[in-house]
């Protein structure tokens, strides 16, 4: 059966090359569209010169030391300020008014309650609108976390072994916890240069997987017009083989037509979309959710004609509305949750985690999770609707 | 036990499409050395009826045997012994005839060594050797129909199923086809043939079902089904003038037991003693039409098929 796997492919693929419709679709339009948007409108990303809010309602020495590391770090030096704002609320209406990129909040007593050994806990306030700022205030809060973890062990040991209640603080201080000293390195930058150009080509990219592997599901409805589907359909083969056959063609062109996208993107810009198992790993769970959901539109189609127009119309819909071709934190909020209904959506929300974290595949595990339901809920939809239509 | 032997049977064969009844409790069986015809107006269910001997469609009841092997139940070994042919050119025209061949018997299982070589004798068969290497695209209907026919041949079926085999076709292709039909079927193939040529089927078959509203209404050889006709002779007419209620007006002769239009001017009638009513016929249309040519054919089986179904085989 693998035989007649092969074959359905090898032609499948034979034809796609030979009418110039994978190099053309596959290659030549997104590199090209990706670098035209990424000299037009490419640049880093607004968020690098984000606001981050500190709401200090504690009045200890964890937030001085937070406002004194910020400032004094070289390498936020120009592009993240800090912000003092009243209260909670305060920072959550300038969040939501795109006055600062995400905030970090200090409860009352929280430096008292680390130096009595009970730890504390810390709010970051995040936008998906400036990813960077999150990222930079996520990591302060790390650094503090780590810095009051060993402070609370510190002093729960000094009380266990006996040593007076007021008499602890001074005497972890000088034995090497002391105070909060949180230092901030390049770390919380490491990657994070999201640069428009990532954007768009990871957009062009994704837009286009779209119509890459399409173009394999509509080419299923070509043969069941020209009837060769039927006559393959009456040969001793699995009823699977045509439809299993074409998907590997169509999946395997779109992965190279976004591979390619984020090769260009880099060589020519020389910005990175993040750590690349993890880039890939985002973009093969896009080009599944793809190949499922033009499979759906193949299945409950009648002809290539109505699946070349539906197709079109979905792929820049979810284009659009998940952020391939208007960055996701350009779109007002609505849209913006409107896009988690993309999968176009998800996988820019993980790209732009990945360029501007340089996180690991567990970064975006929710993502890439979501876009393996779409694929799996789609895929399923479609092998029924094939039987039905007697694909299948 | 017929059923058991036989290259392909089919029995109760039945397919619903909700209130609609397309075939109901079709059973047919063919030996191998065997021509066998299926025969019906538009819409009889014979599309149906073949969709679901091929694999194509599952039957809502009854069971299709492949030289003994139960299509539903081992569809991989049951389809491996039939050749179907389409009636479209199901090729791809962008490949040459032999790349089109070369493609379906991969396909197909043929194992490698030997494709080169079986692709050469199916060539030779369908008489394109010389041509093999053009574009399909750039063949004759006819060169197309007999690819069409030659990919079905790849894997050496044991029954091969034609769905109008013929149309579009030159006379000279026409001939090639059922010259190349009529060998394989000496050399031991079973065939099932459909076709809208009363005299293809006539040809090329030794027996011959009628099917109409998705039912099998005789089975026989020519012979028997002729007989079912009685001596009843088809009339053919030729009218000029409102030909529609002239049309009425025949049908209601008595000895005319069916009439069918057969185009703008003509109609076929099926009358008992054809050639002793024409008077009657002509004094019928009188004031309405007028008689300008007239045909009295002795029975045969397109009369049958009027007899049976109330249409002519191209209504």
């Amino acid at each position: 059966m693998w035989r007649a796997l092969l074959t359905v492919s090898a032609l499948e693929l034979r034809t796609r090359l030979r009418d110039g419709t994978a190099i053309v679709i596959a290659l030549i339009v997104p590199v090209t569209l990706a670098t035209l948007f990424g000299l037009a409108l490419g640049g880093d990303d607004p968020p690098l010169r984000a606001t981050i809010g500190l709401v200090d309602l504690d009045g200890g020495e964890f937030p001085a030391s937070v406002r004194r590391e910020v400032t004094a770090a070289e390498e936020l030096k120009g592009s993240v300020t800090l912000r003092d704002l009243p209260g909670d609320r305060e920072a959550r209406r300038a969040l939501d008014a795109g006055e600062i990129g995400a905030a970090i909040v200090f409860p009352a007593g929280f430096s008292a309650r680390v130096g009595a050994g009970e730890g504390g806990d810390v709010t970051v306030l995040t936008s998906a609108g400036s990813p960077l700022a999150g990222v930079v205030a996520s990591a302060v809060v790390d650094r503090i976390s780590a810095v009051v973890d060993a402070r609370t062990l510190a002093v729960r040991a000094a009380l266990l072994a006996g040593v007076p209640g007021d008499e602890v603080k001074e005497l972890v201080e000088r034995n090497g916890a002391a105070g909060p000293a949180l230092t901030l390195t390049g770390d919380p930058l490491a990657g994070g240069k999201v640069d428009l150009a990532v954007y768009y080509g990871s957009g062009m990219a994704a837009l286009f997987a779209f119509f890459v592997v399409g173009a394999s599901f509509r080419s299923l409805l070509t043969e069941r017009k020209l009837g060769t589907l039927d006559r393959m359909r009456a040969g001793p083969l699995a009823a699977w083989v045509p439809v299993a056959g074409k998907a590997v063609v169509g999946f395997g062109l779109a992965m190279v037509s976004v591979c390619a996208t984020w090769a260009s993107g880099t060589l020519i810009f020389g910005s990175t979309w993040g750590e690349p198992l993890a880039v890939l790993t985002v973009l093969t769970a896009h080009v599944l959710a793809a190949a499922a959901i033009t499979m759906l539109v193949a299945a409950r189609v009648r002809t290539d004609a109505q699946a070349d127009g539906v197709i079109m119309v979905i792929s820049f819909v979810a284009a659009f509305l998940g952020g391939s071709l208007v960055p996701l934190h350009s779109l007002p909020g609505p849209l913006q949750t409107v896009a988690l209904l993309t999968p176009n959506g998800w996988t820019a929300t993980a790209l732009a985690e990945l360029a501007g974290s340089g996180a690991g595949v567990s970064a975006v595990a929710g993502p890439v999770g979501v876009l393996l339901a779409i694929a799996l809920g789609a895929g399923g939809l479609a092998v029924l609707g094939f039987r039905k239509g007697m694909l299948l | 036990m017929a059923a058991m032997t036989a290259a392909l049977s089919c029995l109760g064969l039945g397919k619903r499409y909700g209130d609609l009844v397309a075939v109901d409790d079709v059973g047919l069986s063919i030996a191998g050395g065997q021509a066998y015809g299926l025969l019906g107006p538009n819409g009889a269910g014979k599309t149906t009826t073949i969709s679901m001997l091929v694999g194509l469609l599952r039957p809502d009841a009854g069971t299709v045997l492949v030289g003994g092997v139960d299509l539903a139940r081992e569809p991989l070994r049951a389809k491996a012994r039939i050749g179907y042919v389409p009636q479209e050119i199901a090729l791809y025209p962008e490949l040459t005839g032999r790349e089109n061949l070369r493609f379906f018997g991969r396909l197909f299982g043929l194992p490698r060594r030997g494709l080169a070589a079986r692709i050469a004798e199916v060539l030779d068969l369908i008489g394109l050797t010389d041509r093999a290497d053009g574009k399909l695209g750039a063949y004759s209907g006819g060169m197309k129909r007999r690819v069409n026919i030659g990919a079905a041949l790849l894997h050496r079926p044991q029954v091969l199923i034609l769905d109008e085999p013929t149309v579009g076709v030159d006379p000279q292709s026409r001939k090639a086809i059922l010259d190349g039909l009529e060998h394989l079927v000496a050399d031991g193939m079973a065939l099932l043939y459909t076709s809208h040529y009363m005299e293809e089927v006539e040809r090329v078959c030794d027996r011959v079902a009628i099917i109409d509203h998705g039912r099998i209404v005789a089975d026989g050889t020519r012979r028997e089904l002729v007989s079912l006709v009685g001596g009843a002779d088809t009339v053919e007419l030729v009218l000029d003038g409102d030909v529609g209620a002239a049309f009425e007006k025949l049908r209601a002769v008595e000895g005319v037991s069916e009439a069918a239009r057969t185009g703008d001017t003509s109609v076929r009638l099926l009358a008992d003693g054809g050639r002793y009513l024409l008077p009657s016929l002509i004094t019928a249309v009188e004031g309405h039409a007028t008689v300008t040519a007239t045909q009295v054919v002795e029975p045969d089986l397109e009369a049958t098929f009027l007899h049976l179904t109330g249409t002519t085989l191209r209504d």
